[in-house]
């Protein structure tokens, strides 16, 4: 088993090479690659764009800007050559120096993490504490009033994707109605609050992009819960548990819902990495300060260097998430046995 | 007449049984196919035009010159003016379409600078957008396209991983281990994300868009044709029909895939909507596809820019609720009808 697991930790290595190269190589295979795009933004804007820092005047890029620009970007060196040159530097915890801030883009993907951590960390806690109790009821009371009540409104964010829902919540509630902020992560005086008011600021604004958050997740996990803990329910083993006397509670405390948690297990690695590494959508709808805002700004401004760190991060995040899934599964299922001979 | 084997036959009888499912499926059918027919129900030109004795359907085909109606211009005639004139002069009849703005016209003669609130009197029934567009009419193209672009991803998404996913099913070896890396590969990008990374370089039209993301979505199909073919293929008939000397073609096409696709179905509607939620989001981020195209993603932009015109936001909201509810009770029916549910022992 353990030996699995560090195979599967070595396996990291080659997937995550796999997916770095392919987005590296599609920057560079497309036509009109990043030196290009800058150039005719440069062209038509003539704002201080990236690759210009050191130039004051002028609407081209000179020949030797050019230059230079692609030497930054190692675009002067055949595609192999610069990624290897820039994975080693990855491997040295060096992921470059953005282009926009001319800080290392470690520091500045570091200073947005906690904002990213802490709301996927508090949609991950309410969802399961809130998911798997309510879809256990709602499989053991089937049909019942609090069923199909509550399959309504969650099959409203089951059905619509959670920057729908945040975009509805920010139009109604923080612009129609104003009970809400419109954005942000927390208020500007923040600094002068005191910590009891500074954990009321950060829900008050935290309110609406949780509930979009949750949209989404919590819908999914309701109805895997109670779908599992249903077909459990209909399974042979408690049909024998029926047979030889045992109370229903006792059957699907004992032997239902342990299985039923399998399903949830799976997805728990996935949802782990989707959540710290937030959402673009949410992030860019209530303008929250995050990872996900970061990597979409940094996509429009052409930062490259910290669009591949997020995607470092990203990557490595969903991967760690999948084995941290596989190793919840062989926790909670006692049948799967990873790695020995089938 | 197609002919279903019993199997299918009965598991049409189940959806059918599924009222919700089923009447869902006809309204999204009914929608579908007159979005098809946008132009007749949201159009700047008229659907009939009666003028001196001739009969005018300026819908489709080449512009008619205003000079046709007795206009003093040579580009296309203006509709709504003509049926004012006409409507005064009793000279003939101009017939408009019940929205009577095209997706891409824009109207700034309400008074008022745009964005417009709804108005019956102006005929724009959810109002405009920030320049000027009817919202209703770009709704109804915008969904006519946001649906045939996730119906394009589903098929080819489905060519590619049906074709991938059977043969490492059925070749095993070398390729399914090869194809294994592969898809690991790919179903841990960041799908999103680099699709906007891709998305800023290129600047995509329909087809590269559709192209872009086909290249980074087709494995989630691939892995369950792979399972499902390495079930199949195991199976005796499979046996049997190689024992009387069957091709290996025949073999996938006649026996292994008529059996392995048909549960296909039942992702088929959680793809569209994964397809149009996924091209609304890279609409709304500025990575779709490109202005002037009606969008729903677009429009959900201009409304979060514009938070006061509250019709924007909402009129989207509620097109999409509707389109996803309709396409999720579908899915959820056909699961159904695939497989269905006994419940308790205890009841």
């Amino acid at each position: 088993m353990s030996a699995y697991f560090i195979r599967r930790f070595l396996l990291i290595i080659p997937t995550f090479i796999g997916i770095t190269l392919l987005v590296f190589a599609v920057t560079r295979v497309v036509p009109g690659g990043p030196i290009e795009r800058m150039m005719t933004s440069a062209l038509v804007s003539g704002e201080q764009s990236a690759g210009r820092r050191d130039t004051q005047s002028g609407n081209t890029l000179s020949e030797e800007q050019i230059k230079q620009l692609e030497a930054y970007y190692g675009f002067d060196k055949p595609l192999l050559e610069s990624y290897t040159h820039w994975l080693g530097r990855v491997l040295q915890f060096d992921l470059g120096e953005s282009s926009r801030y001319h800080d290392p883009v470690w520091d500045i993907i570091k200073e947005r993490f906690p904002v990213s951590i802490f709301y996927g960390l508090t949609t991950l806690f309410i969802t399961y504490l809130v998911c798997i109790p309510l879809g256990v009821s709602k499989a053991l009371h089937h049909n019942s009033l609090l069923d199909n009540a509550s399959s309504a409104v969650i099959f409203l964010g089951y059905a619509l994707p959670s920057y729908v829902v945040g975009i509805a919540l920010v139009s109604l509630f923080a612009a129609n109605w104003d009970i809400f902020p419109l954005g942000g992560f927390v208020s500007d005086d923040y600094d002068d609050l005191s910590t009891w008011e500074k954990f009321k600021d950060i829900f008050y604004h935290g309110t609406l992009p949780l509930i979009a958050y949750m949209a989404g997740s919590f819908a999914v996990t309701t109805f895997m819960m109670k779908n599992a803990l249903m077909d459990n329910q209909a399974s042979d083993y408690m049909r024998t548990a029926a047979a030889k006397g045992l109370t229903r509670s006792k059957a699907v405390w004992q032997h239902a819902f342990r299985n039923s948690l399998i399903p949830i297990a799976t997805s728990f690695g996935g949802n782990i990495a989707f959540f710290m590494s937030g959402s673009f959508l949410i992030e860019t709808i209530f303008n929250i300060d995050g990872i996900g805002l970061l990597g979409y700004e940094a996509i429009l401004e052409r930062d490259y260097p910290v669009v591949l760190g997020i995607l470092v991060i990203t990557s490595l995040l969903f991967l760690i998430g999948n084995i941290i899934s596989d190793f919840l599964v062989a926790l909670v299922d006692p049948r799967i046995r990873f790695g020995e001979a089938r | 007449m197609l002919k279903l084997n019993p199997v299918a036959r009965k598991r049409l009888e189940r959806f059918k049984a599924i009222r919700r499912g089923y009447y869902s499926a006809i309204i999204l059918a009914a929608l579908f196919v007159l979005s098809l027919g946008a132009e007749l129900i949201a159009n700047q030109r008229a659907l009939l035009v009666i003028y001196e004795g001739e009969w005018y359907f300026p819908t489709y085909g080449d512009i008619i010159p205003g000079e046709t109606f007795g206009f003093d211009y040579r580009y296309e005639t203006d509709y709504k003016a003509l049926k004012a004139r006409l409507a005064e002069s009793g000279e003939g009849v101009v017939i408009m379409p019940p929205v009577p703005y095209g997706p891409l016209e824009t109207d700034l003669a309400v008074g008022d600078f745009p964005p417009h609130a709804p108005s019956i009197d102006s005929g724009h029934y959810l109002g405009t957008d920030t320049s000027g567009r009817d919202v209703l009419a770009r709704i109804i193209y915008g969904f006519r396209i946001a649906l045939l672009f996730s119906l394009l991803l589903l098929f080819f998404n489905y060519l590619i991983g049906v074709s991938i996913g059977c043969l490492m099913g059925f070749w095993g070896g070398t390729f399914d281990l090869i194809f294994q890396r592969i898809i690991e590969i790919w179903s841990n990008v960041p799908f999103l994300y680099v699709i906007m990374i891709v998305a800023s370089i290129v600047q995509p039209g329909f087809w590269t868009l559709v192209g872009i993301m086909v290249f980074f979505g087709w494995t989630g199909i691939t892995w369950y044709m792979r399972t499902a073919t390495y079930k199949e293929a195991a199976r005796d008939y499979v046996m049997a029909a190689r024992a009387i000397g069957a091709s290996n073609s025949r073999i996938v096409f006649r026996h292994i895939l008529p059996n392995s696709v048909s549960t296909l179905i039942t992702f088929v509607p959680f793809s569209v909507a994964s397809g149009i939620t996924s091209l609304t989001a890279l609409d709304y981020l500025g990575f779709g596809l490109p202005p002037p195209t009606p969008s729903w993603g677009e429009l959900l932009k201009q409304g979060t820019e514009n938070l006061d015109s509250l019709w924007l936001v909402l009129s989207v909201v509620t097109a999409m609720t509707l389109v996803l509810m309709l396409v999720t009770y579908i899915g959820e029916a056909i699961r159904e009808a695939f497989d269905p549910r006994k419940f308790s022992y205890y009841e």
